[in-house]
């Protein structure tokens, strides 16, 4: 059920791939100030703003797994939070690399969107431990859905708070000169974000197809009264 | 690749060869993390072969097994 | 139906009361500033604190004793089966978490009483920061017992009670603590109190607590279902 779309969702990522690719390297401009390093935009913010949205999609998961108590639901919230965790580790070392190449510091305090992302990334890193530590799978469900709402209502609140603390003086790193972007940049900054989510998309949908195998495979196992296979992850929903 | 940069007009702060690195690193970083995914994935799959092969022989198993008691059953009878 | 005011109220003053027989929570927070503050001054190698770091070391202190009040907050409803009572009784169940909320700023605010006048005593060279700084500390307070609570009725009931709330707590209340401290930073300048950005800081701190309030509020009965 889940493996449905799948094959011509994951086309559409390739496709969309090698388009966005094809215009970082051949077509957008190279910018003034960081030269070829500032390519690097084009591949750390599609990252970190898909790690972020998918974030919030979690939560808005989490919250239809409250309202209609239904364990699907869950099973969604805790891999659209997973890969987006993945998404963010990616956001996190590519925008360290950025930051090494521009300022020569392997960390910089003063690039807002960074220092929020780092925030946002250490709190969804407790997700797991949370869920472990609650032994009750329906407890754990709702606990997590609790988290992954107040998770995602923290996003934004946090992201406001760290752009304003920064000080005006303080240039940012990872600002274009100019501030604005040009027109043909903007298109290929569009493109990338969307070949982002839609590889976000068809690895959420993957994992749940994946998941889904699983839960089929130990209904199969259950109805021929076969001995149960390997212990399933006590955090992991399981998907039927 | 000089051929690309030489529309430029003035030199960037930083040279393009040293941004260059950073730029395939960052790309080789994303790369690699969706290799490492599709790697575990591959685990889970192969994890799940082995079980659905467990379960096909058991149920195969059964059926020879119930079909063995059915012609043993019909014998009796005649 | 028990109207909510009066289960309100009588939950508040239980909890209120029983930390008043018992002592459990404030004296151990208060204490803890205070030890805190004197680590600071060794730590830090001065004698007088002024700007972001006087308003970092105080902020730091109060967030890391509110989490020793936070872990304990429904140990007790955890034990002697106030979960079940509020289950069972005819009363809308969002009721525990407001007044848990309510009875947490109370402690807070206990706390705040005896530390912040402390720790003026001990680093600051003039008390003016100290009347704009409840202000502050009022904006904080109330955020910090939203998601405090929160998060403290989940842990109760979980293994690693004790670990859960510092965990997941402190990257929550993150925004809080930078519009609190970033408040209090220029009260305490040497130059004298400043006003900078003042009013802007309080309307973060003022979201925060809408936003951890209310998300607090309408998630609660979730988490008392069986």
């Amino acid at each position: 059920m889940y493996g449905k779309g799948l094959r011509p969702l994951s086309i559409a990522t390739v496709v969309m791939f090698a388009i966005s690719l094809s215009l970082v390297f051949f077509y957008a401009p190279i910018e003034a100030d960081q030269g070829f390093l500032q390519k690097i935009f084009y591949l750390h913010v599609p990252l970190a703003i898909v790690s972020l949205c998918g974030f919030v999609v979690g939560g808005i998961f989490a919250i239809l797994h409250l309202r209609r108590d239904e364990p699907r639901w869950d099973a969604y919230s805790y891999v659209a939070i997973h890969i987006s965790v993945i998404f963010a580790v990616g956001g996190l070392i590519t925008g360290s690399i950025w930051a090494k190449g521009s300022w020569g510091h392997w960390w910089v305090w003063n690039e807002p969107t960074l220092v929020s992302f780092l925030i946002v990334f250490l709190l969804y890193a407790t997700y797991y431990p949370f869920r472990y530590a609650i032994e009750d799978r329906q407890r754990q469900a709702r606990y997590a859905s609790v988290f992954a709402i107040a998770a995602g209502a923290f996003v934004p609140l946090n992201f406001l708070a760290v752009r304003m603390s920064e000080s005006l003086v303080h240039p940012r790193v990872f600002a274009t000169a100019g501030g604005g972007l040009p027109g043909s940049m903007m298109l290929v900054f569009l493109c990338s974000i969307v070949s982002m989510a839609l590889l976000w998309t068809t690895l959420v949908k993957f994992e749940l197809s994946a998941k889904s195998a699983q839960g089929q495979l130990k209904r199969l196992r259950r109805a021929l009264d076969a001995p149960t296979g390997p212990p399933t992850s006590r955090i992991a929903p399981e998907v039927q | 690749m000089t051929a690309l940069f030489g529309w430029i007009v003035a030199a960037p702060d930083i040279p393009n060869d040293v941004g260059g690195k950073y730029v395939a690193g960052a790309y080789i970083v994303f790369v690699v993390l969706l290799l490492i995914y599709v790697a575990i994935m591959g685990m889970k799959l192969a994890r799940i072969e082995r079980g659905l092969r467990e379960v096909a022989e058991l149920a195969e198993a059964r059926k020879d097994e119930a079909a063995v008691a059915e012609t043993a059953r019909a014998e009796v009878k005649s | 139906m028990t109207p909510s005011r009066t289960a309100f109220a009588a939950i508040l003053a239980k909890d209120l009361r029983a930390e008043l027989r018992t002592l459990q929570s404030l004296p151990a927070m208060a204490l803890f500033a205070v030890t805190s503050f004197v680590i600071f001054r060794f730590g830090l190698n001065r004698t007088s604190l002024s700007g972001s770091l006087a308003a970092g070391v105080l902020w730091a202190t109060l967030l890391f004793a509110a989490v020793l009040g936070i872990n304990r907050l429904f140990v007790a409803e955890r034990e002697e089966g106030g979960f079940d009572a509020i289950r069972l009784a005819p009363i809308d169940r969002s009721v525990l978490f407001t007044a848990k909320v309510t009875a947490l700023i109370v402690y807070l605010g206990a706390l705040e009483l005896i530390a912040v006048p402390i720790f003026a005593l001990f680093f600051l060279n003039s008390a003016a920061s100290l009347p704009p700084l409840v202000l502050v500390l009022v904006l904080a307070d109330i955020g910090l017992a939203a998601t405090g609570t929160l998060i403290s009725s989940m842990a109760v009931n979980s293994r690693a009670r004790d670990l859960l709330v510092p965990l997941v707590l402190l990257p929550l209340v993150v925004p809080l603590m930078i519009a609190a401290t970033a408040a209090t930073e220029p009260l305490m300048l040497l130059g004298g109190v400043s006003y900078h950005r003042f009013g802007t800081w309080l309307m973060v701190l003022g979201l925060y607590d809408l936003i951890f309030a209310l998300l607090g509020y309408a998630v609660f009965d979730f988490l008392l279902e069986d």
